[in-house]
């Protein structure tokens, strides 16, 4: 019963397989002829994706209720907005 | 069957490993999101001293350091998923390997540093700098950290200090060491790639 809630390490190998293509993805896209602010986004959103496996496969978090479900989300969502709309700015300016 | 649902109830509400270390992780967490802030709206106010400087940064070896940390995390996972099947040596041989990896982003950082270092690189040669240096340095202790807690925890394991039934320890060690990898993910193409 117990084990049942475990997520398998079968299934964080695919998330561990995916996260490296990932990062090869961003590696690249700082290689392409994207502008800075599509780059900036673009591999910010790899990354928070990326995190939110962590969160959710590595750490276990995906099979939590209640407070400890949302913290790394939230680390997550606020930084990465702030970051995202300090990027834009500058696009701007 | 009414004390299986409790215990379900209890396995779902919270994290694994000891409530403390996660107390500890929204603390480095925070600290680690404020600083990604400051970068970023610091950045606002010097956008191409920040690009060029960007430039003198080495890709591929913060590439070899996320693909390093993100397969350590992984073998975590493998180590937390072995003693959980109460195979408590073949725990340990993954937290080595976790170790390993560990290792050899603080070997590609360290060289880093160093190759910094050689050209005159210091926290006040500018503003960017100063963030990479801060940022890269604080989170590079955590690494060390992390890797002396991997050790305790493969030491114990070793030793036969952990069971199917009884392996907080190793959970505990495995969430620290997730944040490591999670605070890398995000100062990567931070510092490294956009612009």
């Amino acid at each position: 019963m117990e084990k049942r809630l475990f997520i398998g390490f079968r299934y964080c190998t695919w998330v561990w397989l995916s996260m490296m293509i990932l990062t090869l993805a961003t590696r690249l896209a700082g290689n392409t002829g994207l502008s800075g602010l599509s780059l900036s986004l673009t591999v910010l959103g790899i990354a928070l994706i990326k995190g939110h496996l962590i969160g959710d496969y590595f750490m276990g978090l995906r099979r939590l209720r209640g407070f400890w479900r949302w913290p790394v989300t939230l680390w997550l969502t606020i930084p990465g907005g702030l970051v995202a709309t300090a990027f834009i700015l500058a696009a701007q300016s | 069957m009414t004390t299986i649902a409790l215990s379900t109830d209890t396995e779902l509400r919270y994290p694994p490993g000891d409530l403390v270390i996660w107390i500890f992780i929204l603390a480095e967490l925070g600290v680690f999101a404020l600083l990604f802030a400051a970068y970023a709206f610091t950045r606002l106010q010097h956008v191409e001293m920040f690009n060029h400087f960007q430039h003198t940064l080495n890709q591929d070896a913060a590439l070899i350091n996320t693909l390093a940390l993100i397969t350590s995390s992984y073998f975590v996972v493998r180590a937390v998923a072995a003693i959980r099947e109460n195979y408590a040596r073949v725990c340990t041989y993954w937290l080595l390997a976790a170790m390993a990896m560990g290792m050899l982003f603080l070997v590609i950082k360290s060289l880093e540093f160093i190759h910094h270092y050689s050209l005159g690189v210091t926290l006040h040669s500018n503003t960017f700098y100063m963030f990479y240096l801060f940022l890269t340095f604080f989170h590079f202790m955590h690494v060390i950290m992390g890797m002396i807690i991997l050790a305790a925890v493969a030491i114990k394991a070793a030793c036969g200090g952990y069971t199917a039934t009884e392996y907080t320890g190793v959970e505990t060690g495995a969430s620290y060491w997730h944040m490591v990898d999670l605070v890398w993910l995000i100062l990567f193409p931070l510092v490294y790639v956009m612009r």
